[in-house]
């Protein structure tokens, strides 16, 4: 999706780091008081959300730039930190929680990369592993394109060792940072789908072979790389479809660069249904047999989501049996029936994932 | 503007014609009829004169009544009526036909649906809204008089059902949504069963999901012989013949999830542990807590159900649903 409107918070001092964006999209700034302005013009458009994913809004972040993720209850977290650098996305994915997440939803980029750097700088002192990521509530490198951002936090990650910057897309807008100097600390991630999924639900994204051979190009470069097969779409012989792409991701990259691999099966609060329904009227995702969760979210039924993960799983561990695979919210039962164990201790899961981070991205060992 | 209040021959009304009819009631006005002979007439009919004749505006179940009671007297029926004036308009005999009932009982939905479809050939929404108090002794909100006109499109059945508690407001308003051959689905089908609001609108739910998950039209689904032979069983009465297709409604929807349940629910049963013993398996199956009760009287009760917790340490059924 093209950004056709760009609005700029008064407040903000243009610098270097506005120019830049300024320069890079196709709209003349419109400086406003307040997001109100944002806010209405976004609402009064027939489809907000699309509305949305073309308008641009620079302003400041006036929550915390470095959280903790929330989670979910009931279901195993994996002690994730986020970096609340903007919200949500110009791709258009039918599934994106992000459309019923924000009301209304804004495409807004965090500027101040010195404020960003004085909040990473804290994160960075301390005597704990970070896994860091910018794609919760954003596509990581949708802001490649446009701003200096991705740039700036991969640069400003090489300089410590004790935080993995974990970049999440689904794009393939590696192109600035492949000559930078990330000192392994920085990590690549894609989420995958199969060929079907990427053309019927992920409006405006890269192909399964354009993210793949973006991979294998960032890999080349020295950059470690990790798949989130999230959400997985349960539909007739997907699990032929998914084992293709497991075999895909060997033939494009070496199990050694991947730190890892998560998998979750497509959930979704109950008011996303509508939504779907409304914007993407051939999708057929939230037919499929969903239970309302522990977590008062829809997920598919249980025994038909271990059968799938069962299936990718061992495949993945075809290709490469050390690979550290994790669930994304799943509980002790699917945990033992798919992976063989479960970690049950508080901060289990986020201590595996933190050695893999240790080992693949050369951050401090004595911290672990 | 008022009306002449004048005594009139039965035979001079024309009973066929309809137009300001708004009530679905065709009740019996047997116990009308005894008010009158009991208390007289109180509230006389209007009627207008239309070519030689009149024709009824309001009081059609009254003179209903007063045939009733007259008739032994065949053609020299006389009532007591308000005439219109001549220079009355089309949308003051409208007003007069409403408000004559409104202000009498609260109008029903189907009722409201016929008034509100025909304000609207003199009003828009906002101004119907403005004067419904006026008109039907209450206020109605400019959306929901939105909703009764969407209603109001659908084909005629549909007020019946609206009428007959077949087919709910929030029903009907969902599948005034849908493509013309589809709602005929509905209306057909809400016409062979007899199920409450929240059931139709699971019903309506269920084969618009699988329709569109299986890429089929619901005229094509409707034909599915499962479904056809539940509503045409003339045996079955229409609360039975709405369990069982929403049995089958789900078993389609949820295919797994329904077999699953089926399994679940016969090892359950066939774990003897006891009469008073009940196992609930979790919720949807997505937790793992099982939930087993039971209730006693007496130190006896608690003792035998203990026992039967015990003997249950050795039951293979019971390990296996633990297993699965």
């Amino acid at each position: 999706m093209k950004i056709d409107t760009l609005f700029i918070d008064k407040t903000i001092p243009q610098n270097l780091e506005i120019d830049y964006i300024i320069s890079r999209i196709a709209a003349d700034p419109q400086w406003v008081e307040n997001t109100k302005t944002v806010y209405d013009y976004i609402n009064d458009a027939d489809d907000p959300i699309l509305k949305a994913k073309k308008t641009l809004y620079i302003t400041r972040n006036k929550g915390a730039v470095i959280k903790a993720c929330p989670g979910t209850s009931f279901y195993t977290c994996c002690d994730y930190t986020i970096l609340h650098t903007g919200t949500f996305c110009t791709m258009d994915c039918s599934y994106c929680i992000l459309q019923a997440y924000f009301h209304p939803p804004v495409l807004q980029y965090f500027a101040g990369l010195k404020t960003l750097g004085h909040s990473l700088e804290k994160t960075f002192r301390q005597n704990k592993i970070f896994r860091i990521g910018t794609g919760e509530y954003t596509d990581s490198l949708i802001w490649e394109k446009i701003s200096l951002q991705p740039k700036f936090l991969i640069e400003t990650f090489a300089k410590q060792n004790n935080c993995l910057l974990e970049l999440k897309t689904k794009t393939v807008n590696i192109e600035s940072i492949l000559p930078l100097d990330h000192n392994e600390k920085t990590v690549i991630a894609w989420s995958l789908n199969t060929p079907d999924i990427i053309s019927s639900e992920e409006k405006g994204t890269a192909s399964l072979k354009a993210r793949l051979e973006a991979a294998k190009l960032v890999e080349s470069k020295g950059y470690k790389l990790a798949f989130h097969f999230d959400p997985m779409v349960i539909y007739p012989e997907c699990e032929i479809q998914y084992k293709k792409v497991v075999k895909q991701i060997f033939e494009y990259v070496r199990p050694e660069s991947i730190v890892w691999i998560s998998i979750g099966t497509f959930r979704f609060m109950p008011k996303l249904k509508q939504i779907i329904e409304k914007r993407f009227k051939h999708s057929t995702i939230p037919y499929g047999e969903f239970i309302l969760g522990l977590d008062n979210k829809m997920r598919y039924f249980k025994p038909l989501r271990i059968k799938i993960y069962k299936e990718i799983i061992s495949c993945i561990k075809e290709y490469a049996p050390n690979l550290m695979v994790y669930f994304c919210m799943e509980d002790e039962e699917v945990w033992e029936k798919c992976i063989g164990f479960f970690p049950e201790k508080e901060g289990e899961l986020g201590h595996l994932l933190d050695k893999s981070a240790v080992k693949h991205c050369s951050l401090n060992s004595n911290l672990l | 503007m008022s009306d002449c209040l004048c005594e009139i021959n039965i035979s001079d009304i024309d009973l066929t014609d309809e137009r300001y009819k708004i009530s679905f009631s065709n009740k019996d006005i047997g116990l009308l009829a005894r008010s009158f002979r009991e208390t007289g007439l109180i509230y006389p009919p209007i009627v207008m004169p239309l070519n030689n004749k009149f024709i009824i505006v309001s009081g059609f179940n009254r003179i209903r009544a007063h045939i009733h009671n007259n008739k032994v007297h065949n053609n020299g029926i006389k009532i007591l009526v308000y005439e219109t004036k001549p220079d009355t308009t089309d949308y003051q005999y409208l007003l007069k036909s409403i408000a004559s009932l409104a202000f009498q009982r609260q109008l029903t939905i189907a009722e409201l649906i016929i008034c509100v479809r025909r304000l609207y050939q003199f009003l828009d929404k906002q101004q119907i809204a403005k004067k419904s108090p006026a008109i039907f002794n209450t206020e109605l909100a400019e959306g929901f008089i939105g909703d009764l006109l969407t209603i109001a499109d659908l084909p005629d059945t549909a007020l019946e059902l609206i009428h007959t508690g077949n087919l709910s407001f929030k029903s009907a308003k969902r599948i005034s949504l849908l493509e013309k051959n589809t709602v005929m689905v509905f209306l057909d089908l809400f016409s062979k069963i007899h199920a409450s609001q929240n059931k139709q609108l699971e019903i309506i739910l269920y084969i618009m999901e699988i329709c569109a998950r299986d890429a089929i039209k619901p005229k094509v689904f409707y034909t599915n012989k499962e479904i056809q032979d539940i509503l045409s069983d003339e045996q079955k009465d229409p609360g039975l013949k709405t369990k069982d297709l929403r049995t089958c409604l789900f078993e389609q929807r949820f295919p797994i999830i329904f077999k699953t349940q089926q399994k679940v629910k016969e090892k359950i049963t066939s774990i003897k542990l006891g009469n008073s013993i009940k196992i609930s398996p979790p919720e949807n199956l997505d937790s793992q807590t099982y939930s087993i009760s039971f209730t006693v009287k007496n130190y006896k009760e608690f003792i035998a159900n203990v026992q039967n917790l015990n003997a249950g340490l050795e039951n293979k059924k019971l390990k296996e649903l633990f297993n699965q």
